[in-house]
């Protein structure tokens, strides 16, 4: 990415040296430099979004979980942050029609029945505003894979938004303090579902389970030490304001 | 006499294996035929370099991506405004290679799209594929000037930031009225 600047410079340098020519006072010198700099910043900026996390352009580890109130459950409820009474809390971002969420959900249900009765709760959380992903849909897919944990429908796309989730699946751990520890994939080899059914294991045997080593951790009053990887999935949709 | 026939044949058989016809192994040849070739990440970074001179605009898609099958058609439209014009379109696609049911649907796709631009699938695993390239996940537009630099690169990562197909066609025309 970075490979992209010094083009970029270069074709500014040009514009403003052509700008400049023959006048070579201190202040031109010093007029060129700051356009130069300037133009880089913007050439950049224009390129690139700049990312908070390493690979979240919203949040970096150590945010504040964004408070939510009432977000419609698929078993009828709803649910606001302030609910939530666990000392560990994941959200987990989903959609129904996504391959990799298929691929994962399996084992997201595994690990949810292991830490059955502990202290943290596990959240879904729906965004995207596509028929298969509202709120209708997410009930009875739910029904249908069967996920044994909380699934709400972010229908504003105000907790995702301020997250910076941008894929499925993407998880995100908060302390007691409701402080983010970790964000990125249930483990080392993103899964998504095939054509015929199967599920592809892209990295092989998962070897690193960060989801349940985070929360295992944090469990035992332990720092999490893997706090950020690199979410693999489909993109979040969201509208454009 | 027998001696002129050798030369001829030798001379003719050298004209069509070296010369002539022959497709370098990739390519698709245009208009009569739509394909989707397996490229690797290093072939795929020599294959961006030979581009030199066009403008070049990569649509990263997927099978598997609603969204990028949505956007699709507006990228042919696009392609058949500005290749006249110097600019590339190319379809890269982030499907799973093992997946022959995507790929067959992937193929169909491309031909019911009329997608007469190079359409490669990357040839990595698909994991590999998204960290070699940069990508965090697609529909993602890239789009090199004529150097080769990387000039937009058009993404979802930022909720605030999505990309939309008319940014595609803002950052080509920009492209292009820098040239004058």
């Amino acid at each position: 990415m970075i490979t992209c600047s010094p083009v970029a410079v270069r074709v500014g340098r040009r514009a403003i040296a052509d700008k400049f020519k023959g006048r070579k006072s201190m202040k031109a010198k010093y007029v060129y430099r700051v356009g130069v700099a300037a133009f880089l910043v913007l050439a950049l900026a224009a390129v690139l979004p700049l990312y908070a996390g390493k690979f979240n352009t919203v949040v970096d580890i150590g945010a504040p979980m964004p408070a939510f109130s009432d977000l419609p459950a698929t078993d009828g409820m709803t649910v606001s942050s302030k609910d939530l009474k666990q000392s560990v809390v994941v959200l987990v971002f989903l959609a129904n029609h996504c391959p990799w969420v298929k691929g994962s959900e399996q084992d997201l249900i595994k690990l949810v029945d292991h830490f059955k009765g502990q202290d943290v709760r596990f959240v879904g959380v729906s965004v995207n505003h596509r028929e298969d992903d509202r709120l209708e849909a997410m009930k009875v897919h739910s029904a249908k894979v069967g996920y044994n944990f909380t699934y709400v429908f972010d229908e504003s796309q105000e907790l995702g938004r301020k997250l910076g989730a941008t894929r499925t699946p993407e998880y995100f751990i908060f302390n007691k303090d409701r402080k983010l520890v970790y964000m990125g994939l249930l483990h080392n080899s993103p899964s998504s579902m095939r054509s015929d059914g199967t599920i592809n294991y892209t990295k092989g045997d998962p070897t690193e389970f960060h989801v349940k080593d985070a929360v295992e951790g944090l469990l035992a009053g332990k720092t999490v030490s893997v706090d950020e990887t690199r979410a693999q999935g489909c993109n979040v949709e969201y509208v454009q304001k | 006499m027998a001696r002129i026939l050798a030369l001829s044949l030798v001379a003719a058989t050298a004209l069509l294996s070296g010369g002539c016809a022959q497709q370098p192994p990739g390519t698709v040849p245009a208009g009569d035929s739509i394909a989707l070739v397996p490229i690797a990440f290093a072939a795929w970074q020599e294959k961006l370099a030979g581009y030199a001179g066009d403008i070049v605009v990569v649509d990263m898609w997927a099978t598997w991506c609603v969204p990028c099958i949505e956007r699709f058609p507006h990228m042919v439209k696009l392609h058949g405004r500005y290749s006249p014009r110097g600019v590339r379109f190319i379809s890269m696609s982030l499907d799973d290679r093992e997946d022959t049911i995507a790929l067959d649907r992937a193929r169909e796709f491309l031909v019911q799209q009329k997608a007469v631009f190079d359409n490669y699938l990357m040839d990595e695993g698909i994991t590999d594929a998204f960290e070699k390239l940069d990508l965090l996940s697609i529909p993602a537009v890239l789009i090199y000037g004529r150097d080769r630099s990387l000039r937009f690169k058009l993404t979802g990562d930022d909720p605030n930031n999505q990309f939309t197909g008319g940014d595609v066609e803002e950052a080509i025309e920009q492209l292009l009225q820098e040239e004058g």
